[in-house]
């Protein structure tokens, strides 16, 4: 097993307060790993430090042995490491199919002067976009609401349209931030099935901050546990379950949390 | 992709008819010369405002292409009486120069957002002036005035511009280059919009974090565009120091970069054009109500907010449905 | 220094009008300084030209500004805030009556300087080292005086609570029980009233035209943006800080031209590529 990601003992501090401490692990080439940990544990801001969203205080986080914390956003996401968010962070008035054209410009070929001019590779590029949307939105289900402006859908397709602006830029390591929040199980499941193809059909490795604990421990190869900051817990689904470091800081906190 | 529909084509078609044969014409025959000289002066405010528009197409309220225009009235007036360049050199200077700056104001303050860069660039306008005013080369108060007309240009020993000192009527020789200018600038930045520099600068309208997670270089596109705007802004300015043959302090003060920004309000946001048409409203609105006297500043702004409080998405949201350009 | 005190003191009242503005409403008044100028020729009308006593013409300043300040909110800001779709036709329309405020000067006060004669006579004087004529002290002193009670106001008073929950929290402050249309209207009314008490004071020391409002707004802006905007101590720091660099710049750099604002603006732009939010702001808040 390779190490695709390292994270190695990053800290990071706002003020006086800490919210990751000296936190470490290895994420594997084709691996679905999940950080999970009660609210306030810090998963969030563990992914915006691996995503280079906020600098770390110490430590670093590597992608093939190269360094990607405390660089620009974009620059990691062309390395090839791309998170999608939480909330409703879309393009609003764009439609699906736009959003998707537009996330894929990483791969353009032509200048933007030649896309100015209206160059022949320009036009190449546009019509190859155009044709990997379509493909990419057939593959998740997403066809029949592709001229669909992103401000009018339903929660559950934003979440699935965050996914496909990811998928779009073709990234090897997807982070995907509370991927099944607020969703219902029958929804769940369908995104569960598609995380899942995304990584056995593309080929991603996948990396996901989680409450819905079912959901976690249907998909996850691994998960990592955090608790007040702090890695409490690492191995399989059974392994966590059985932990008892693990257990205490799920039967510390309120239990609506657990998702359960 | 150049596939443009029938009706584009021919609003294209009537629109250069109107301003290259159907105006001259009407002046022709009602000799209202003086109308060339407030076409052309709307011609080259919507170049400036132009700019604007470009700037809130990446999210970002623009009320300091006043500065830009005033950087490029100065440089062209500086470099054709204190140089001695031709004009037609002096122009892209100009425009260049305004970038340059642009570019070193932009890298500190395009991170500010919202109503923040808004003032910023609200009181970069006012520096401006005062800045034209303590500056040894910029002449202070007195200005800089008795900018010579352009003179010729000729390739290969054929003359492609006549020199405007000689020409009977240099009002309307001004009047086709502004309107020339004019029509390329918004040929650019429909170019400009409908490419893949456009579709990024909107998505970093709608979601810079998205945009930025998606590896598109934010910080960069963004000095890009404020370059670009400003570019037009110190071609704009530059043109319009010419034709009056002088530049003060007071050319370009905070009201016109307000008013910049009205002008691209006004016409609408979501349109191309929208800018070219608040600018052409705005200006002849205030030139009618001259007749007005003094009441003419009191008849100007109530209107203006009667349009706002009930066109709260401007004029050209009556006239169109969503999308469709000109 | 003490012109710095004096100066500062003005502007942090003119800033925290401003200021306050922003925090309840979003909206970037433009016609903030308008409103001061207006302040100033009706404090000028009545002390000036009837001979009401001062500290009545004053008062007189700042009826006529709350009232200017709600009727604005109440059936111009408000309507256009619910029914447009973008945030910023809210800035044109301040631009508009900006424009409409300087028209309506310009009819009612005619576009002369004006100015009153001095409320006190003498200068005090200690020892050569700080000159400075009575009317300035007293005029300074009057400013501090607004300033503290203004806060007071806003922490003590229950429409202060009520407009620092809706400036926090709109949703939260609704859900509370606060009527946020009228304490919308009162905050801007009492934005207005600053406006109007600042240009009612200084009105008899500088004078007050016609010109003066635009340049007073761009000072604001400024001094908004050192402190942070929405931020009530952040406009009291900027508009001192302002105060102190123009009194220091116009002392002592006097004798190179007019660069003192040229060099104000390019620190105040290294500040901000340091700190964008301000000094007291949140991060676009």
């Amino acid at each position: 097993m390779t190490a695709l990601i390292q994270v190695k003992d990053v800290t990071k501090k706002y003020g006086g307060l800490i919210a990751n401490n000296a936190i470490s692990f290895d994420v594997a080439e084709n691996e679905i790993l999940s950080v999970i940990g009660p609210n306030g544990a810090g998963k969030s801001t563990l992914f915006k430090m691996i995503a280079s969203f906020t600098p770390t205080t110490s430590g670093e986080v590597t992608y093939q042995g190269e360094r990607i914390s405390n660089l620009k956003p974009h620059i990691v996401a062309r390395k090839g490491v791309v998170r999608t968010f939480q909330e409703t962070t879309i393009f609003k008035s764009m439609t699906v199919r736009e959003s998707v054209v537009v996330a894929q410009h990483l791969r353009a070929k032509a200048s933007l002067a030649g896309y100015f001019w209206g160059s022949k590779t320009a036009k190449d590029d546009v019509t190859a976009f155009e044709k990997y949307a379509d493909e990419l939105l057939d593959f998740l289900g997403m066809s029949e609401i592709s001229n669909e402006q992103a401000s009018n859908l339903p929660q559950g397709s934003l979440r699935a349209l965050g996914i496909a602006i990811g998928l779009a830029t073709d990234p090897k390591v997807l982070l995907l931030d509370e991927p099944f929040a607020g969703m219902n199980h029958d929804e769940t499941m369908n995104m569960v099935n598609l995380v899942r193809s995304v990584r056995d059909e593309r080929g991603v490795t996948v990396m996901l901050v989680e409450h819905d604990m079912p959901a976690v421990m249907n998909i996850s190869d691994r998960i990592v546990v955090l608790n007040f900051g702090e890695k409490i817990a690492e191995g399989t689904p059974s392994e966590i379950q059985n932990n008892e470091k693990v257990i205490e800081a799920y039967l510390g906190s309120v239990d609506d949390e657990i998702g359960m | 992709m150049l596939n443009f529909s029938k009706t584009q084509i021919f609003g294209v078609a009537a629109f250069l008819a109107v301003v290259f044969v159907g105006v001259p014409l009407f002046i022709a025959a009602t000799g209202r010369s003086d109308f060339y000289f407030t076409l052309t002066s709307v011609a080259l405010l919507a170049i400036a405002s132009a700019g604007v528009w470009l700037t809130f197409y990446i999210g970002r309220i623009n009320i300091g292409q006043g500065a830009f225009a005033l950087v490029g009235a100065y440089v062209s007036a500086i470099l054709v009486v204190k140089a001695g360049w031709s004009f037609w050199i002096s122009l892209p200077a100009a425009g260049l120069f305004a970038a340059l700056i642009a570019v070193l104001i932009g890298l500190p303050i395009l991170r500010l957002r919202g109503v923040y860069f808004a003032m910023i660039t609200l009181v970069l306008t006012q520096v401006a002036t005062l800045t034209a005013l303590a500056l040894p080369i910029t002449n202070g108060a007195k200005g800089i005035t008795n900018i010579p007309l352009p003179g010729a240009i000729s390739i290969f020993g054929i003359p492609l511009v006549p020199d405007f000192s000689t020409l009977e009527n240099s009002r309307m020789a001004f009047y086709f280059t502004a309107t020339i200018l004019m029509v390329i600038t918004y040929a650019a930045l429909y170019r400009l919009v409908n490419s893949r520099l456009g579709h990024l600068c909107r998505s970093m309208q709608q979601n810079e974090e998205l945009a930025s997670s998606i590896g598109v270089n934010i910080t960069y596109i963004r000095i890009l565009i404020f370059a670009i705007s400003s570019f037009f802004g110190g071609l704009g300015g530059a043109m319009f120091g010419s034709i009056s043959q002088s530049v003060y302090p007071a050319t370009f003060v905070v009201k016109d970069s307000v008013d910049f920004m009205l002008n691209c309000f006004l016409g609408g946001l979501g349109y191309v054009f929208g800018p070219m048409l608040g600018t052409l409203v705005l200006y002849f609105g205030w030139d009618l109500l001259f007749e007005f006297g003094k009441y003419q500043m009191l008849i100007y702004a109530t209107l203006l907010i009667l349009i706002i409080r009930f066109l709260p998405n401007g004029l050209l949201s009556v006239r169109f449905g969503k999308g469709g350009g000109k | 220094m003490a012109n710095g005190v004096y100066l500062g003191s003005q502007y942090a009242m003119i800033a925290l009008g401003l200021t306050l503005i922003f925090a309840l409403m979003n909206v970037l008044n433009f016609a903030h300084g308008q409103m001061y100028v207006i302040g100033g020729f009706v404090t000028y009308t009545f002390y000036g030209q009837w001979g009401v006593p001062f500290v009545l013409a004053l008062f007189m300043s700042c009826i006529t500004l709350a009232i200017v300040g709600a009727l604005i909110e109440r059936y111009l800001f408000a309507p256009v805030i619910k029914g447009s779709a973008r945030e910023e036709s809210t800035m044109l329309l301040a631009a508009g009556i900006a424009f409409l405020l300087d028209a309506l000067i310009l009819l009612i006060f005619g576009e002369k300087q004006r100015g009153v004669p001095k409320i006190v006579d003498g200068v005090f004087n200690w020892d050569f080292r700080l000159i400075m004529p009575y009317d300035r002290i007293l005029i300074c002193v009057l400013a501090i005086l607004s300033i503290v009670a203004f806060i007071a106001l806003m922490q003590y008073s229950k429409t202060g609570r009520a407009l620092r929950a809706l400036a926090q929290d709109r949703t939260a402050a609704q859900l509370m029980g606060v009527n946020v249309d009228r304490y919308s209207m009162i905050g801007f009314a009492l934005g207005a009233m600053l406006a109007g008490l600042v240009g009612g004071l200084l009105v008899t020391i500088t004078g007050v035209n016609l010109g003066m409002g635009g340049p007073t707004s761009i000072k604001a802006f400024m001094m908004v943006m050192i402190g942070g905007a929405g931020v009530i101590s952040g406009a009291i720091w900027g508009g001192f800080i302002l105060g102190f660099m123009e009194a220091f710049g116009l002392a002592y750099l006097s004798q190179y031209g007019d660069i003192t604002y040229l060099l104000i603006f390019v620190s105040l732009m290294i500040f901000l590529a340091i700190r964008p939010q301000g000094l007291m702001g949140k991060p676009w808040g």
